[in-house]
């Protein structure tokens, strides 16, 4: 204190020349949204560890595919219902068949109908659900199609088309599809409903922004991390719907296995052997679990709230 | 109130005429064969029409359409064609609708109690061991396929606690696991709506209040908390529990249990017409008059919420 009273006031304080270039900066003139994002993500190691596993996971089942020893549907009459051993390395099934090879090929096949149901119920949800919120006169309409389509259950959907298009992977996708993104819509049409009439979206409305421009730079950017977790839990939700599927006979071909398929043809003879079970159960359990909680960590990260 | 009420009811009306009519429609595009089993091949393009023209099928469809709805309003619903043949529906679903209600509502209560009890448990302890426990729980719930938990259940909880693998009506032993495969779901889903609205609950500022002025905790917990945490579920309780008619599809299937839940599968596979329209106008009928309790039931715990007006939109 006493030091402090020494000084004088000129020398305590001085004048900061006036810069035109610095007084039209203002903060954070570096931030990026998604390197921001990534950045938040990449600190939590716990979540960085599941997409790593779960990558690894990916990359492994389509690689396992192509190098395992014997073709997914190849018949050995003398080798049925193997345990697990050094030429199968998964054992058996009741026609024996590898069940390694079979395993990893189904899972690529359920990884690929949850890519594809997801990508495409995702941008569908969120374009009908932005017009859907942001629209008034659409409201009635969209909602008297939600009741209708929801109250009709996937099974009509699915044998109409396997009529017209006969069972395959593009039948039971689209069928996915045409039920899947009404959840993501409505969802998408609460939150926008919630900010559609927020000051920064008035001033849009009465400075004329067109519709096109008003959901893609208004409505979206607010939605991302809802978006993505939903996305992320619509990953384990479609494995357990085409599990179930398969199950009821509805899936897929029988020459195509895929996870569903195999956790329903263990079942039969899962008493006695239960390899048969457990390695499905186990790899749809990783994938489910890890899409789940990495979905969940990244859309925490792409809250700009859990930024700085 | 009674205004909003009687144009919501005429809605919900229109609303499921459009679905049967809808539905109706849809299982007149269904291909020919499905009305026959494999014997489709040998038969004869005059038993063929024989057999369609037994079913009603070979009328205009508009004639076909006003023929159901007439029954329906008369309150015929006609029999089952192709499940169990020439069987009246409401006596197929007198027998199967008991039986899954029965399963259904059981574990909505326990659902019910255990989610609440696990959820208002991980509040309190928010961040500590039993909170993380339970969300390990939730998270495997939630993103496992319930196909793969129901069948180690079945194979080897039934084993350890030597329990029946199939139900019987006469032994309660067996209703054990099913109750039990069916609870699982509707707990983790509790537990994660009550945790989450009791999270953000307890960081308002009238708790805070409450607390400064020297309330108990366990009377904020649920006076306060609990009870503003439950509106936004309140919503789906009467649906949860309406929706208990139609069964469960797994565990049923599983467990044998002569339930509701694979009726509407068989039925349209089948290609049982007037079994799946009718199937579906029971169940979105039920299903928006769940909805619309749902709304009710909010305003009677909340008072603050009113459905009459929409003060205030564009």
């Amino acid at each position: 204190m006493e030091e402090n009273k020494k000084l004088t006031d000129q020398e305590l304080f001085s004048f900061v020349e006036f810069d035109h270039d610095q007084a039209e900066r203002t903060g954070y003139s570096e931030y990026s949204y998604w390197r921001s994002v990534l950045r938040t993500f990449s600190k939590n190691k716990f979540a960085m560890a599941l997409v790593i596993i779960m990558l690894c996971l990916i990359v492994f089942a389509f690689f396992a595919n192509s190098t395992a020893r014997f073709p997914i549907d190849e018949i050995h009459r003398t080798d049925k219902l193997l345990s697990p051993d050094a030429t199968y390395w998964f054992g058996t099934d009741t026609l024996g068949r590898d069940m390694w090879a079979r395993s990893w090929y189904g899972t690529t096949i359920s990884l690929k109908v949850a890519g594809v149901v997801t990508f495409v119920c995702v941008i569908v949800g969120v374009i009908v659900g932005c017009i859907w919120g942001y629209v008034r006169a659409t409201d009635r309409f969209f909602t008297e199609l939600y009741n209708i389509v929801a109250n009709i259950p996937e099974t009509i959907y699915l044998i109409l088309l396997t009529y017209i298009m006969e069972k395959g992977f593009w039948t039971i996708v689209l069928a996915m599809c045409l039920t899947g993104w009404l959840a993501m819509a409505r969802n998408v049409r609460n939150l926008v409903f919630m900010i559609r009439d927020r000051e920064y979206n008035l001033a849009s409305r009465c400075l004329g922004t067109p519709l096109p421009r008003m959901i893609s730079k208004n409505l979206i950017p607010y939605l991302v991390s809802v978006v993505i977790l939903r996305m992320a839990l619509m990953i384990p939700n479609v494995i357990s719907q085409e599990v179930t599927l398969s199950y009821l006979g509805l899936g897929l071909p029988a020459t195509t296995p895929s996870l569903g398929k195999l956790l329903s043809e263990g079942r039969t003879k899962f008493q006695d052997f239960p390899y048969l079970l457990v390695f499905p159960s186990l790899i749809v359990s990783i994938i489910t679990v890890s899409f789940y909680l990495a979905g969940n960590a990244f859309s925490d990260a792409s809250d700009p709230k859990n930024h700085v | 109130m009674l205004k909003y009420t009687v144009k919501r009811l005429l809605q919900s009306l229109v609303t499921v005429l459009i679905i049967v009519i809808a539905v109706f429609l849809l299982m007149r595009l269904m291909p020919l064969e499905g009305y026959f089993g494999d014997e489709f091949q040998k038969l004869t393009p005059e038993m063929i029409n024989r057999k369609l023209d037994s079913l009603g099928l070979l009328d205009p469809p508009l004639v076909q359409l006003f023929n159901f709805l007439g029954n329906i309003v008369r309150g015929n619903l006609g029999v089952s064609t192709r499940l169990q043949i020439d069987v009246p529906v409401t006596t197929i679903m007198m027998q199967k609708m008991p039986v899954s209600a029965a399963f259904g509502i059981c574990s909505t209560l326990l659902s019910l109690v255990f989610g609440i009890a696990m959820g208002v448990t991980q509040a309190r302890n928010k961040g500590k061991f039993a909170d993380s426990l339970g969300t390990a729980y939730i998270i495997f719930i939630n993103s496992v396929p319930p196909l793969v938990y129901y069948f180690f259940i079945q194979v080897f909880v039934s084993k350890w606690f030597n329990l029946p693998m199939r139900y019987s009506l006469e032994n309660p032993v067996s209703w054990i696991l099913p109750l039990v495969s069916l609870s699982l779901g509707g707990i983790a889903g509790y537990a994660l709506w009550i945790r989450r609205y009791m999270v953000d609950e307890l960081n308002k500022d009238y708790i805070k209040l409450a607390r400064a002025k020297g309330l108990p905790y366990k009377n904020i917990m649920y006076k306060h908390v609990l009870r503003n945490a439950f509106v936004p579920m309140a919503q789906y309780l009467p649906v949860s529990f309406l929706m208990t008619i139609g069964g469960s599809l797994l565990v049923e299937e599983l467990y044998a249990i002569p339930g509701m839940g694979n009726l509407l599968v068989q039925a349209t596979t089948k290609q049982d017409n007037n079994l799946v329209q009718i199937l579906i106008l029971v169940y979105s009928t039920v299903g928006i008059l769940g909805v619309f309790l749902g709304d009710v039931l909010m305003i009677l715990i909340d008072p603050r919420i009113t459905l009459d007006t929409k003060g205030g939109s564009r």
